[in-house]
């Protein structure tokens, strides 16, 4: 958030001694962009099985051994199985609530769940469950990644923030500049 | 009967020495972008503005022991040769570990001020040298007047790297390297670009390049390299770099 705000202003900064930036004529704007989905803090601990699915939208890739793991940003953990690299199986989803990124060690993933740190045994990767949990540890980002633009700023107050969905904003006060 | 049970005992004995070997000496890798990462009996987190070291001696237990202030903007962190080596998008950090328990900052790199802006940086180590891709993103006033780029440090000297290169790319992501070869996600052009890294201060660039669209991140084992984008990843054989096979991928 910082480092977005610290871009925006430098940007703006750079963009006017050169002479070429559009500053944006209104400080709310009205129109399309992002809102926050959010989940209350109960459900961050709904951390189960899920059917495999498609990837929507990676990050943080883990090889072990066989096992590709590969981040569902926000939602959880694909798991795949690369044993026969010309016929991958697509194993199991991890279902992690508000999860931006991890480590496997050993039988454990090691991940952040909005402000968590939580800890998952994956001995059986068809049930896993949580084994630890550090509260309020983690820094969350309250802006939608990879996203320029205007959008309805984070209201912690509702709980935590698990997507970004495309909305009509009305007064939408926050911009982020990646 | 008496030695077959025992036969069998050490034979299930040796079964499961060796089962736990395997298990120790494959700690599993991840790709170059994660802000997460295990060195022994700790873990490293990189938060915003600070790296968390949390002792998992107790594996499923982590306990939070330490906290190192950082500027913003940490993004990727790398562990190599008992050193840490984070990407943020203004400066390439490396931390001593000697006390695991409790980094210390060793240098900070500050981008070269005529590179700008960046996003993504991440990181790999080889030897004496450090592989850092920068990405100058886009914004809603239209681009920064610079590029994007892989700048090569030499390391030798951790409390002091020296900028040795900078290479100029279109949209760069994950990295990784094999022998002398450096692979490269560039999602700009929707290619994998291949360096050679023999001579670290004078690096070529490989014609052969491997397509695909929107390469976010990489990871090699052995002669396989798999790539991941947004929505899928592919298995190469990369035990030929001119000739680059590929053998798989994501099963829908």
């Amino acid at each position: 958030m910082y480092s977005n705000i610290a871009c925006f202003l430098s940007c703006c900064a750079l963009l006017l001694s050169l002479g070429s930036c559009e500053k944006p004529e209104q400080d709310f704007f009205d129109g399309f962009g992002k809102k926050p989905v959010y989940v209350s803090l109960a459900e961050l601990q709904d951390i189960r099985n899920e059917a495999p699915r498609p990837i929507q939208l990676s990050g943080t890739i883990f090889l072990k051994d066989t096992l590709l793991f590969i981040l569902e940003q926000r939602k959880g953990i694909h798991v795949f199985n690369l044993k026969d690299s010309l016929n991958t199986v697509n194993l199991a989803f991890l279902k992690i609530p508000a999860i931006t990124d991890f480590v496997v060690s050993g039988n454990l993933i090691y991940a952040d769940s909005w402000k968590d740190l939580v800890v998952i045994d994956i001995s059986n990767l068809q049930q896993i469950s949580e084994t630890a949990r550090i509260t309020n540890v983690i820094t969350p980002a309250l802006y939608p990644l990879l996203y320029n633009g205007y959008f309805e700023c984070a209201d912690e107050s509702k709980g935590a923030i698990i997507d970004w969905e495309d909305a009509t904003l009305e007064n939408a006060k926050c911009v982020t500049i990646n | 009967m008496k030695k077959v049970l025992f036969t069998t005992f050490l034979a299930l004995l040796l079964v499961a020495c060796s089962k736990d070997a395997a298990f120790e000496t494959n700690p599993g890798k991840s790709g170059s972008i994660t802000r997460f990462a295990v060195f022994q009996n700790n873990m490293y987190v990189l938060n915003l503005n600070e790296v968390q070291t949390y002792d998992i001696t107790q594996k499923d237990r982590p306990v939070l022991v330490h906290r190192l202030p950082t500027d913003y903007g940490l993004e990727t962190i790398t562990i190599y040769d008992n050193t840490i080596f984070l990407g943020s998008t203004t400066a390439l950090y490396i931390l001593d570990i000697s006390n695991p328990a409790a980094p210390v900052i060793q240098s900070k790199s500050d981008r070269l001020s005529d590179i700008g802006f960046s996003g993504c940086d991440p990181v790999v180590v080889k030897g004496n040298y450090a592989f850092s891709t920068i990405k100058v993103i886009q914004n809603i006033c239209g681009n920064a007047s610079t590029q994007s780029a892989l700048v090569v440090y030499d390391i030798t000297n951790k409390s002091a790297p020296v900028t040795l290169g900078v290479y100029p790319l279109d949209i760069p992501n994950g990295l990784g390297y094999k022998d002398n070869y450096l692979f490269i996600c560039d999602e700009g052009i929707d290619r994998l670009r291949i360096f050679d890294i023999t001579d670290p201060a004078m690096l070529t660039e490989y014609p052969q390049t491997v397509s695909i669209t929107d390469p976010y991140d990489l990871i090699i084992d052995g002669q396989k390299m798999i790539v991941s984008s947004k929505t899928d990843f592919q298995i190469f054989d990369i035990s030929d770099i001119v000739q680059i096979k590929k053998l798989g991928q994501i099963s829908k």
